[in-house]
């Protein structure tokens, strides 16, 4: 495990007092997406395709804070879009810190250097740069439909670093990823100091007969399984290990949408940050008003069924470990053994 | 297999039996173009219908014009149909799509999509 003891901490504080005050549901990371733009275009990516005049609106920074005021979240994840790109960036992550959240900027890292070198970010505990990397340079260019990109990224990483910022990174896995070629890449990632990986399977819909869903979720568990067994000690995962036993198929949970509520130009988003079933208003109609009943993946909700993605899980994994002494005994197992 | 690249731009449905108002509205939403919406009154809104809640009081959609601006809410009992005139952002943006053309030396929407920022 790699989360710095003072953000641990924090989240565990805070889930506790959840708890004590009998919340059943409450946010544990606000994804909070201030633009659409992006100066890529992934194949696939579902956050990008909209018309032009959506494209060039952007929330403004008095926007996001209320938004996260009314979330109350401790860890602010900012995705996009290409955060970098929003205008406002440096001083909606300065308000951030300084209201004591934990700033997660997800990034492709291609303006990272130039943004750094402008003096937009001052280093802080409560500010990581979590960089989008799907493998090693090959994996990654291809994931990104551009060739160069990782070369751009790991040098905005390595100028991160050289300055005394935290920087992870974050990785989604789709079917055919090389469980021996993501080792290499884990190896890759730690030489270049970052302070530790988030990882995730993508998610993918499609209409198929039953047999077919349960290949693809032992596909998962076997690329997790094979990935992770026997992990080196120096690797470094920024994110539950009870969520990375969870992908190799040791645990069967439900997912938690309202854990990473997501709000954009549009509002609240329902459920959660992969699936736009509407929008609401506030973030108490949010929570009062989304028929959840209707999502995970018991609920019989097609959409539902093959997910195993981080937006979903990881609050389940929290969840798990400070909500129950089982989860937590686990916790600590992997923590001190390195063994997932 | 890959499925087909289907897009439903240019369509301009009329709701009946088979077709219902609502089923429109739905795919209206899923779809990531402009479209145009059609008044019972024959107003013709032209822009991006990012909400629709049919679980309301008083089911509305609520859009962005073709300019940017608003949000407007429009309750589904105003609304006679709606149009798809905008361009499909999303046609052609299969993973499987783009695989194959870059192997054949020619970028690539499944349903896909990353599970993290
Ligand atoms: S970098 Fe992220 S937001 Fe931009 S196109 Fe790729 S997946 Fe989408
Ligand atoms: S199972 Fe996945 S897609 Fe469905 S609500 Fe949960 S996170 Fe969203």
């Amino acid at each position: 495990m790699s989360v710095p003891a003072a953000q641990m901490w924090t989240v565990a504080a805070y889930v506790l007092r959840q708890k004590l005050r009998g919340r059943r549901r409450y946010p544990l990371v606000l994804m909070l997406e201030p633009l659409f733009r992006c100066n890529l275009a992934c194949a696939g990516c579902g956050k990008i395709q909209y018309p032009a005049q959506i494209l060039r609106k952007q929330l403004s920074v008095e926007q996001c804070l209320r938004a996260v005021e009314e979330c109350g979240a401790p860890i602010v994840s900012i995705p996009g879009g290409e955060p970098l790109m929003y205008p406002e960036i440096g001083r909606l992550v300065e308000e951030l810190v300084r209201r004591g959240k934990y700033v997660y900027l997800c990034t492709n890292a291609i303006q990272l250097r130039e943004k750094l070198e402008a003096g937009l970010f001052t280093p802080s505990r409560h500010l990581s740069f979590s960089v989008h990397l799907d493998g090693r340079r090959a994996e990654h260019d291809e994931s990104v439909c551009r060739e160069g990109v990782y070369d751009q990224a790991v040098e905005g990483i390595r100028e991160a670093l050289r300055r005394g910022f935290r920087v992870t990174t974050n990785t989604t896995l789709f079917e055919g990823a090389s469980p021996l070629r993501m080792r290499e890449f884990f190896d890759e990632m730690m030489d270049l100091g970052v302070e530790g990986m988030m990882l995730s399977p993508g998610y993918s819909y499609s209409k198929a007969p039953d047999q077919e869903h349960f290949l693809r979720k032992t596909r998962t568990n076997d690329l997790f399984a094979r990935m992770l067994s026997k992990p080196k000690r120096r690797w470094r995962f920024n994110q539950s290990p009870l969520f990375l036993r969870f992908l190799m198929g040791k645990h069967d949970y439900e997912c938690t949408p309202w854990g990473n509520p997501t709000f954009n130009l549009f509002g609240w988003q329902r459920p959660c940050y992969l699936l736009q079933e509407g929008y609401a208003e506030s973030f108490q109609d949010l929570m009062e008003t989304t028929r959840w009943e209707r999502y995970g993946r018991k609920s019989g909700n097609a959409k539902c069924r093959d997910c195993m993605v981080h937006c979903g899980f990881e609050a389940t994994a929290v969840n798990e470990t400070f909500g129950s002494w089982r989860g937590f005994v686990e916790t600590v197992g992997v923590t001190l053994t390195g063994r997932f | 297999m890959t499925e087909p690249e289907t897009t439903l731009e240019g369509w301009t449905p009329e709701p009946g039996p088979d077709l219902p108002l609502e089923r429109i509205i739905d795919l209206a939403f899923d779809y990531r173009g402009d479209t145009t919406v059609v008044l019972t009154d024959g107003t013709e809104l032209r822009g991006y219908v990012f909400n629709r809640n049919a679980d309301a009081g008083e089911p509305f959609i609520q859009m962005f014009d073709a300019d940017g601006a608003g949000p407007r809410a429009i309750p589904y009992s105003r609304i006679r149909t709606i149009r798809f005139t905008g361009r499909d952002p999303a046609a052609g943006n299969s993973y499987a799509l783009w695989r194959r053309r870059k192997e054949t030396g020619g970028a690539g929407r499944d349903e896909r999509g990353r599970g993290q920022g």
